[in-house]
């Protein structure tokens, strides 16, 4: 009597194919984001996907600033701040990452993928 | 045939069993609670792993008070304690602070002395010269050199004006007390602190990028990114599993450009001018405040003396980048620290000395 027969090997592959699969879709270090949440003071006011390139406003303290998506990638391109650190700062889009106008009180997180830091010394 | 149809269903039921493994089996990860405010003209962030998000979040509200009220205190041009200090030195009287910054400035005093100057809490009305005393704000052009000659030449090192004996701090017209080097590490420190008492193991207090991380994140260090200095990408890596402080200073954070040169925050109180020749050091010590005036000291230093000032201040683990580029790391620093640019120069490694 054969312990494993055709059929066997064609469960055991499909199941091994659907492991594999898993791992790469639990464990993968997927570092880049895929959303950028947005907050005035203590309070989450939206939540923009990387994937919608385009220009958004948001209320602040001060007034409005302007935070922009693009190709995955997100920074401010406007503030009503003095000395605009904001939008110095650049492009951000790895999970974790901050950009902060903090005159006007908005700060914005990636999110969505893995974290490469638990903290990132600037 | 039915021997056949019950080996495949139970070959799936294993299968079934795996996958639930594969996805379930590691999720149970313990909680990660994080709080984020402004304070000391940054972010300040405090992550901690493994507690009760509730009792988490209380002790996180507890430092984000702590934060503010320190801020206020030691705010050098505020109406707070190191303010009304301020206020009486600068026109040449004596002043007595209180027992908490009185041991401040003590030890802001100590750091100057054994730095050799390279920090000095002092430099206040030339970073106001300046204008980089309002975090708000960015200045456009440099001040007039006689300006910045006449605020030099009526400094003087606080090692000379503190009177440890007595807790006074001697009258000199033209001086300020800024403790905007030192301040967020003992904050931060303060900070751990208060986390220790409310029973919290793992944690990290991170004001604006500069940080101190206690114990672990569950089964793993705690992973902490070192930003390169231009370009904005990842310079380095460095794991923490204890207790250590990672503080990186440079002359990106706050700066403006004035005919094709660079003038940025960190002032050298020899010359009155903005540091010249390294663009970033990173310091990873026990406490934070030491680092956090060890950056401001090294950067001063320079690309030749800072080997001599870190020894000086006690440092384990040093890396500075230099104009060109260029890593340099303190012997031994190499083993805590992996560079992750794979385009940087190859490291210089100095013995501290």
């Amino acid at each position: 009597m054969k312990i494993l027969r055709p059929a066997d090997f064609l469960v055991l592959t499909v199941g091994a194919a659907i492991v594999g699969a898993s791992y790469g879709a639990f464990w993968s270090e997927r570092v880049e984001g895929d959303e950028a949440v947005v907050s005035v003071g203590h309070d989450e006011v939206a939540r923009i996907s990387l994937q919608d390139d385009g220009k958004f406003p948001v209320s602040g303290i001060l007034g409005e600033s302007v935070l922009r998506v693009k190709d995955g990638q997100v920074r401010f391109v406007e503030s009503p701040c003095p000395g605009r650190f904001c939008v110095h700062a650049g492009w951000i889009s790895r999970t974790g990452q901050v950009a902060a106008c903090l005159p006007n009180g908005v700060v914005v997180e990636v999110r969505g993928g893995v974290r490469e830091f638990d903290a990132i010394n600037l | 045939m039915i021997d056949q149809s019950r080996r495949m269903s139970c070959a799936a039921t294993w299968l079934a069993c795996l996958a639930t493994f594969v996805v379930t089996g590691c999720d149970r990860t313990p909680p990660e609670t994080r709080h984020r405010f402004t304070a000391m003209g940054t972010l300040v962030e405090v992550t901690v792993f493994d507690h009760s998000a509730e009792a988490a979040t209380e002790a996180a509200l507890e430092i984000e008070s702590l934060f503010l009220d320190l801020e206020h205190q030691w705010d050098p041009w505020d109406d707070g304690e190191l303010g009304a200090v301020n206020a009486a030195v600068s026109v040449g009287e004596d002043s007595t602070p209180g027992p908490d910054l009185a041991r401040l400035v003590g030890r802001a005093s100590e750091l100057a002395r054994k730095s050799d100057g390279m920090f000095d809490p002092t430099v206040g009305e030339l970073v106001r010269l300046w204008g980089f005393d309002d975090a708000d704000r960015i200045p456009e052009r440099p001040p007039p050199a006689g300006e910045i000659r006449r605020v030099l030449d009526s400094r003087a090192p606080l090692p000379t004006l503190w009177d440890a004996a007595d807790g006074t701090l001697r009258g000199h017209e033209g001086v300020t007390i800024d403790l905007g080097g030192f301040a967020k590490g003992v904050a931060v420190d303060r900070a751990i602190a208060l986390l220790r008492e409310r029973g919290v193991d793992n944690a990290i207090v991170n004001a604006g990028g500069d940080l101190r991380a206690i114990g672990r994140r569950g089964d793993r260090p705690w992973k902490i990114g070192v930003r390169a200095p231009r370009g904005g990408g990842i310079l380095a890596a460095i794991e923490i599993s204890g207790d250590e402080s990672v503080f990186t200073s440079g002359d990106y954070e706050r700066f403006f450009d004035f005919q094709d040169r660079r003038f940025h925050h960190i002032i050298d109180p020899r010359t009155g001018y903005p540091t010249l020749g390294l663009v970033s050091v990173t310091v990873v010590h026990d406490d934070a405040a030491t680092a956090d005036a060890a950056c401001t000291a090294l950067m001063v230093a320079g690309p030749e003396r800072w080997p001599a000032v870190a020894k000086a201040l006690g440092l384990r683990h040093v890396m500075v980048v230099d104009a060109d580029g260029r890593v340099h790391m303190g012997k031994g620093t190499e083993v805590r620290v992996t560079i992750l640019d794979e385009g940087a120069l190859p490291i210089a490694i100095r013995e501290l000395q």
